[in-house]
Parts: structure tokens; sequence; C-alpha cells
């Protein structure tokens, strides 16, 4: 390979310097005019080899060397050597497909695109068919492009007017109508591309405006003729352009080896980033703003983000192309991204690379996070059963054994009545006496359900339920403030549960004679309060107040408890409950 | 002329008990009823002097039938073995004459109600 990138180079520059003695001697040109062809020529070479160093995978290189090749030989149609000529100008068209090859190759060296393929194939065909009929036909008495000369070396049968009809018909098909298709190819292939794809096709926009001022030149000049001024300039343009292209697509084909250049950057960057930076850095080193990071799991067998949430990866149909990244062949993480970088693979491995230390780390912090998402889930779901269990608890007790005694004592008191004082005394009494305990065991399993899960909460929602609380507790308690509205069930008992505990400590520990309440909705949060006169000094470590705290916890809020010696006892629960 | 009776509950048992003791305490229970609905509609049909209304019905609250019967001529006495105070003010909102604990249930005390709020 090396020999033949070796080979080619030789060839560039012996083909220069034969194509530049030709364009001076036999088309007897300025140095001005001669000049350019030479450069833009060796431009492409330089340019393809290097490519074709760098990126040896890649056909590119070789495409932009061929190209220049190609631009070297076309002035061998200007020799008078019969052979020379009828090489030159069998090839001498051959760097116009070449150069829409190399373009739509771009950055690739394959050209995927049904279209593309056709436009591309059709060029060929045009560029080596239509000189080589004419080749045919020609007779040395000069056609537009070529003075004057040695008749073809090909020739069958003379027929001048043929050959220049012949050339006229290339110029047509190649510089009108297929130009004007690469242009709109070009056109379209920008314009489908993600953000950072074009950004690497940035310099298939030069090619497209050479094209479109090669067509103008060779086309529309031969329908119209333009001030010469006009065309001097357009002439130094297209070279110019000319040259730089090459040059264009190799920078644009290496600056994935640049930002590889950087990747050092990157492990600096990384050494400091918190966890949630890794992506940013990588979304930055890579170009991609819209990059995403998943880690893997092991244990659960699923990716999740930096927040610890279950990620899908991504198919290739939805427009993201996934990295995985490994570490001693142990799955790690991997990088959703964008699928322009699929052409640079080596480029997002490497920075997966440099940043699997890092990545180590920031998946251990996933799946802690992870962890904690699915203990607080699970926290939530367990209080939120044991809520529901009390309901059915009291529900039960209420349609259940309450009503039983209460059945019985009706029965007992009915007994009374039909015996009507006709009995004994005793038995009168037994039965009076059974009727109360009774309603006395009833009233005690009112209690009972009533603390296991307040019916009126269901009922009447928080306000209710408070004032109801206030109007049994033996103190003086004042709910001063009570959202109106319902909130959500486990919202409303975890707060009146607050209330609650806050109460029977106030009467069976404090001393306080009086007590204020408020339920108060702000910022997304309910605040409850509860606040007593009495002696303080209240144990927040205490079972009640420690089993409140988390229940609170458990629903995302927090248990405050002031308590101060002498100064009273303040209670405050804290939820989020969302306006 | 007894006065009439409709019992509203959807325990079978504590229909029959309510049903023989209110008997023998001078009451003639014309009808009864399991859940909301049927109530409504034996209460309006029906029209008797005194409905005993539970509470925690199987199909709705006790407590919206009361507002269903507003313009039917009757009285309506809720009855529970909850306590008033664990069902709210609407007890005494949704126009009901009264309520009775369902263990103090009796003739006397459904007199006494309905005198004390006549």
């Amino acid at each position: 390979m090396r020999k033949l990138q070796l080979a080619i180079g030789a060839a560039g520059l012996v083909l220069g310097v034969v194509s530049y003695r030709l364009l001076r001697d036999d088309l007897h040109q300025s140095v001005a005019r001669s000049l350019p062809t030479v450069v833009i020529g060796w431009s492409a070479i330089a340019s393809g080899l290097i490519a074709w160093r760098r990126r040896p995978a890649n056909r590119l290189g070789a495409l932009m060397a061929a190209y220049g090749l190609a631009v070297l030989v076309r002035p061998w149609q200007y020799s008078g050597e019969a052979a020379l000529f009828t090489v030159g100008y069998a090839l001498g068209q051959l760097n116009v497909a070449l150069f829409g090859h190399v373009a739509l190759a771009y950055p690739t060296g394959r050209i995927t695109d049904r279209l593309e393929l056709w436009l591309v194939r059709i060029a060929y065909t045009m560029a080596l068919l239509l000189p080589l009929a004419t080749l045919l036909v020609y007779d040395g008495s000069g056609l537009r492009y070529v003075p004057p000369g040695p008749e073809s070396g090909l020739l069958l049968r003379a027929d001048p007017e043929l050959a220049r009809d012949l050339e006229q018909t290339f110029v047509i098909v190649v510089y009108g109508i297929l130009a004007a298709c690469f242009v709109a190819l070009v056109v379209r292939k920008l314009v489908r591309a993600t953000p950072r794809l074009r950004r690497v096709l940035t310099p298939l926009l030069l090619a497209a405006v050479l094209a479109a001022l090669r067509a103008i030149s060779e086309f529309a000049f031969t329908f119209v003729s333009p001030p010469p001024e006009f065309v001097h300039r357009l002439y130094w343009w297209q070279v110019a352009g000319q040259i730089l292209l090459p040059v264009a697509l190799l920078a644009g084909l290496l600056r994935a080896r640049l930002a590889r250049a950087q990747i050092g950057d990157l492990l600096l960057e990384l050494d400091h980033a918190a966890p949630d930076g890794i992506r940013d850095a990588l979304a930055h080193h890579l170009g991609d703003p819209g990059l995403q990071l998943v880690f893997w799991l092991p244990e659960r067998g699923t990716y999740v983000d930096a927040a610890g949430t279950a990620i899908q990866l991504p198919s290739s149909s939805e427009g993201r192309s996934v990295a995985k990244i490994a570490n001693d062949g142990e799955r790690l993480a991997a990088i959703i991204h964008d699928p322009s970088l699929d052409e640079e693979p080596e480029l997002v491995r490497s920075a997966g690379t440099a940043a699997r230390l890092a990545l180590e780390n920031a998946r251990l912090h996933a799946e802690v996070r992870a962890q904690l998402v699915q203990v607080q889930e699970s926290r939530r779901r367990i209080v939120a059963a044991g809520d529901e269990q009390r309901r059915r608890i009291e529900r039960d007790i209420h349609d259940g054994a309450q009503q039983r005694l209460v059945a019985l004592a009706l029965e007992l008191r009915a007994t009374q009545r039909r015996l009507g004082g006709r009995v004994d005394p005793d038995v009168e009494r037994v039965l009076s006496g059974a009727v109360e305990e009774l309603q006395v065991a009833v009233s005690e399993l009112r209690e009972l359900a009533r603390g296991v899960h307040p019916a009126i909460l269901a009922e009447e929602g928080l306000a209710g339920a408070l004032e109801s609380l206030a109007a049994r507790t033996p103190l003086d308690v004042t709910v001063e403030r009570a959202p109106a509205e319902r909130l959500p069930p486990e919202i409303e008992a975890a707060a009146y549960f607050v209330a609650c505990e806050a109460l029977a400590n106030a009467v069976k520990h404090a001393e306080a004679s009086r007590v204020r309440i408020s339920a108060v909705r702000e910022h997304g949060r309910l605040v409850v309060e509860v606040a007593d006169d009495g002696r303080g000094g209240a144990n927040p470590a205490g079972t009640g107040l420690r089993g409140l705290a988390d229940r609170l916890d458990a629903h995302g809020g927090r248990l405050l408890v002031t308590s101060p010696a002498g100064g009273g006892t303040r209670v405050v629960g804290e939820l989020p409950c969302a306006s | 002329m007894l006065p009439t009776v409709v019992i509203v509950d959807d325990h079978e048992p504590f229909r029959r008990s309510a049903r023989g003791l209110l008997e023998l305490d001078g009451y003639r229970v014309v009808g009864e009823a399991g859940d909301g609905a049927s109530a409504i509609e034996i209460v309006t049909r029906l029209r008797p002097d005194v409905v005993l209304l539970d509470i925690a019905l199987p199909d709705t609250s006790g407590l919206d039938v009361a507002e269903s019967l507003a313009g039917v001529d009757t009285r309506i006495v809720l009855v529970s073995s909850r306590d008033p105070s664990d069902i709210g003010p609407r007890v005494g909102r949704c126009g009901a004459a009264g309520f009775i604990p369902k263990d103090e249930l009796s003739g006397e005390a459904l007199a006494a109600l309905l005198s004390r709020t006549a």
C-alpha cells in the first residue's frame, strides 16, 4: 500500500510537470493560465494521499488522488502526439465524474443513497463513452476545447460535424443536466442531515458552488457570450475553489482525528466532572449536544440514566445510534448518539474508553440512585398499602363485630320490653347490665376503629376530620385553617395523623391547655402545624413522632418538631402536594 | 293510628332487631330498604311518618338520601354505629330531624328526638 501511494505521488509530480509543459508549449498558454491546473491536481493528490495514509479504511483518500491524477491527464489532449492526444482526450473528462464521486462519497468514501449512486454512474458513463465516440470520428480538424492537431488514434470514419455534435452533447448532458442534479442532491443531503452531520458536510457546499460555477461557465456560455471581465473573474474563483476543495474535504475527514487528539483534555475534564457532568463532557467532545449516557445495571438487567430511571435503548430506526462501552468484557454503559458519529466509531470508542473509569463511578451513582428510587417507591407503596389495610379493618369492625353487637343490644332491649317487668328482678338486672355492657363494647370498638382509620377522612376530607378531631379532644383546640378542597388520600391521611399524634402528645405528656391547628397549601406543599402551650421537651426520637416522620418521609415530606423545655411544642409536617 | 316507620339499612339483622323493638314500642314498621335507591323509591311511595336511615349504605351515603328526600313529607332520623363526630357536619345540614347512635335505638329514644325537634 505504501509503495502504491509513493508511486501515485511520484506519478502526480511527473504528470504535473508534463501537463504544465503541454499547456505552455502545445496550447501556448500563459504561465498564469497553465499553473492552476497543476496546482489543482497536486492539491487533490496530496490531500488524497494524506487522507489515505491517515484513514486507510476509507476509500475517499484514494478517490481524491484519482481525481487529482485525472485533472493532470486532461491537458494531454492538447498534445501534438497522436497517441498522447488520444489517451488524453479519452480520459480527459474522467475528472468531472470523479469530482462528483468524491463529493458525494464524502465523508465515508461510500455512496449509499440510490439517487446519488445513479448520478455518479451516469457521470462515469458519459465521461468515458462520449469522448470515446468522439475519437471514433475525429479527424484532427479542431474541436471547441481542442485546437486543430493530430487525428484520433481511434479514427474509424472522419466526420468533424458529428465530432463537434458529440462534444456539444457532452457539454449539455454533463455540465447542464448532471451538474444541476449534483447541486440538487448536495442541497438535499444537507437539508436531510442531522445538525452534527451537517457540520461535517459543510465542505460539500463549496463543491456545490464549484459545480454551479463550472456549469455556468461551460454550459451557459455555450449559448450566451458574457463580458470577458466576468469570464475572467469566474475562472479565478473556480481555480481557487478547486484548489481548496480537496483541502477542505481532508480537514473535514481528519476533524475526528483532531478531536481524538483532545482525548487528553477529555480525561482532564472527566477527572473533575461530577457523575452528571460526564454526559456533558462527552457531548461536548463528540460534538453531539443531544448525546445521552445510560448505565447498565446487571442486577436489574436494564439501562438507567443518571437519575436512576430505566431507559430502553433506541432501535436504529429511531434516528439515534448506540455505542456500548464495556470494561473487561463486562457491559458498563452505552452512549446514545447522533447517527453521523457512526462514521467515526473510533472516536466514540476512544472517548468511551477514556471515560471508562469515570463511567464506572457514575454507574455506581446511577445504581445507588436507581435503588433509592426503588426503595422510595416501595416505601410509598408500603405506607399506601398500610393505609388501605387500615381502611379495610375500620370497615370490617364497623360492618362486622359492631353491627352484630348493636343488633344483639337491640334484641335484648326488645326482650326486656316483651317481658315487661313480669320477670324476676335479678333477670331484669342481668338484662339491663348486658345491654349496658354491649353499649360500652360498641363504643370501645368505635374508638378502636377511629384510631385505626378515621372514617370521616374519607367522607369529609382533611378539614372535616381535623374539626372532628378537635371536637373530641378534651382541650381548647382551634382549627385555624384547613384546605376546603379534597387532597390525595395518602396526603390527607399523613396530615391527619400528624395532627392526631401531636394532639395525643399534648393531652398525655405536655399538660397543655390550648392547641392551635392549621393546614395550609403553599408552594406545592401542604404544611400542617400543631402548636400547644404545654411544657415542651418532647422527644422527636420517641416512637410516635419517629413513626410519623417515617410516614412523611415515605411521601417525600418531612417532620419538624420544636419543643423547648417550658416553651410549648410545635409539630410541623410538610408534604408535597401539587396545587 | 300508630306512627309509621321505614327502616333503611343494609344489615338485615339490624333491620330485624330494630323492627322488633320499635313495634314493641308502639310504631308500625311499614317498609324496609337495603340501599339508597330502593329507600328513595319506598319512602316516596309509602310516605311514612318516620324514616330510620343508616348513613353507611352500599350504593350511596344516607346523607345523600336524606337530601334527596327533602321534598317528601316525612321525618328522617339518621342512625349509625359510628359517632356523629366521625361523620362530620353534614349530619346537621342534610335535612334530617336528628341522629341516634344505633346501640341507643329504642322507641323512647325516637319519640324523645322527634318531640324535641318537632
